[in-house]
């Protein structure tokens, strides 16, 4: 009965004539066998990699850590230490925190020099260095300007206001002393704020802390400062979109995709935090050296080795513009995009093939 | 009956069929792992731990709270927004309705996000700047 059966409902079974019940319970119970082990070792195996994903508010923004690591268990110290790791910058460098020695250094502008951590120590150093190669269009104590506007009551200050501070912006008034590991600010009234800085820098360490723990590849965003290492468990690089600075709906939010690999990203809009007054754009990104929002860019995204440069530098190149921005990327040797205010994209030569645009965007 | 012997005496139809179920079940392993499309969903997070899950196809309010600050969740008609904020500024509230994305509240430290793994798989990105 079975060998009839054989015989007449299968295409094989037609040609083998030694088909038999026997044979047949043999291969099944082979292959179940074989599945139950490769599911087995699909999801028991200590060796295999996977994904973790973690998110957390710092630095008054989203932190998102994505780490690759064979156990929960080492993904989730891995994290938890990057984490705190970020936690700690926020309350060294945090503008809005009087405890933070940032706004010590600031209480004691004109006055005397503060002591301050290894880290502010740092982070300052490479933002006095962003400000020395854009010529100031970054300027971390840009401060006393910044506080005059408002950009959620939407408060423009007056022009005489505008003018009245722009004495006390100035990066070459900041004093660093290595020895002492101490920060002044040269006049009264100057403010320093690191946030053009601090994020990117967060990464790094962040990422620094990471690699310690023995992780082989992962992604740091603090909100938009983006730094990634290694490749994913698929083998693949990490993939960033790039916003648009221009989104209408749904679809079109990301302008393109970049594969990011030992490298960082960050990019500066004007669409962040803004208000219109008249059909006019007011944003956050500052002038340095006229007090206003710089008005050649709508958005500009910056790759570097470090996530302090892409994130200071995305500030100095939408301060510069299209032209002189790409000349100095070109200078330090980083990659970018630009959308300047026509809308029309700017792309160093090193990424134009590993970039892709969105259609719809 | 011996392995050897079972071997010998199978034919090359034989072989492919089962061929064919070693491939069926490699395809279904990888198939309910990473490619069965997830619903968008909304999730709530204070102190990055997952508090609440909802998905976006069904209205309700909820109450969400940690020891910093409390504000209300609504979904309806698949967008979400938050209201009632005890935080002095709001400006959570000021985000409105969201279909796509995350509203952050910083006093109290919770974030309300809308989106789930087949809009990551959508978008193809692991992170977006900007």
């Amino acid at each position: 009965m079975m060998k009839q059966f054989a015989v007449h409902s299968s295409q094989f079974a037609v040609r083998s004539s030694q088909f038999t019940a026997k044979k047949m319970l043999f291969f099944f119970l082979l292959t179940t066998f074989y599945l139950l082990l490769s599911t087995f070792l699909y999801s028991c195996s200590p060796k295999k990699e996977s994904l973790y994903r973690k998110t957390m508010i710092l630095m008054d923004t989203l932190v998102t850590i994505h780490v690759v690591a064979d156990s929960e268990k080492t993904a989730d110290r891995a994290m938890t230490g990057a984490f705190e790791e970020i936690g700690k910058l926020d309350t060294l460098l945090n503008f809005f925190s009087d405890k933070s020695e940032v706004s010590m250094i600031n209480r004691n502008a004109g006055s005397s020099g503060v002591r301050v951590s290894p880290e502010t120590f740092e982070v300052i150093e490479k933002a006095v260095y962003a400000s020395e190669k854009s010529g100031g269009a970054f300027d971390a104590t840009v401060g006393p300007e910044s506080s005059l506007w408002n950009f959620v009551t939407k408060v423009k200050p007056k022009d005489k206001a505008i003018r009245e501070k722009l004495g006390l912006v100035n990066y070459k008034l900041i004093v660093l002393d290595q020895e002492k590991s101490t920060v002044e600010l040269r006049k009264k009234g100057m403010i320093m704020d690191l946030g053009a800085i601090a994020k990117g820098y967060a990464a790094d360490r962040a990422v620094g802390v990471l690699k310690r723990h023995g992780i082989k590849s992962g992604l740091v965003a603090v909100a938009g400062d983006i730094r990634a290492f290694g490749l994913k468990q698929d083998g693949k690089p990490w993939r960033v979109g790039i916003r648009n600075p221009r989104q209408k709906g749904e679809d079109d939010e990301i302008l393109a995709t970049i594969e990011l690999r030992d490298m960082a990203i960050s990019s500066s809009g004007d669409y962040e935090r803004f208000f219109v007054i008249d059909g006019e754009r007011f944003h956050h990104i500052l002038d340095p050296r006229t007090g206003y929002p710089a008005r050649s860019c709508q958005s500009v995204s910056v790759m570097a080795q470090d996530g302090a440069s892409a994130d200071s530098f995305s500030t100095a190149v939408f301060v510069l513009g299209p032209v002189k921005g790409m000349n100095l990327l070109q200078q330090m040797g980083f990659e970018g995009l630009i959308v300047d205010k026509e809308g029309k994209i700017h792309v160093t030569p090193g990424i134009k093939d590993k970039i892709e645009f969105k259609r719809n965007s | 009956m011996n392995l050897k012997e079972t071997v010998n005496g199978t034919t090359l139809g034989d072989r492919l069929l089962f061929i064919l179920l070693l491939l069926v079940s490699f395809t279904g392993i990888i198939f309910i792992k990473d490619v069965l499309p997830q619903s968008r969903d909304v999730t709530i997070e204070a102190e990055g731990k997952l508090t609440h899950r909802y998905p976006l196809d069904t209205d309700r309010r909820v109450e969400v709270g940690s020891p910093r600050g409390r504000f209300t969740v609504e979904i309806k008609d698949r967008k979400v927004r938050v209201t009632e904020a005890s935080c002095p500024n709001k400006l959570c509230e000021l985000q409105g309705w969201i279909s796509r994305g995350v509203i952050i509240c910083l006093p109290a430290g919770i974030t309300v996000t809308v989106g789930g793994t087949e809009e990551q798989k959508d978008r193809k990105v692991d992170a977006i700047t900007g």
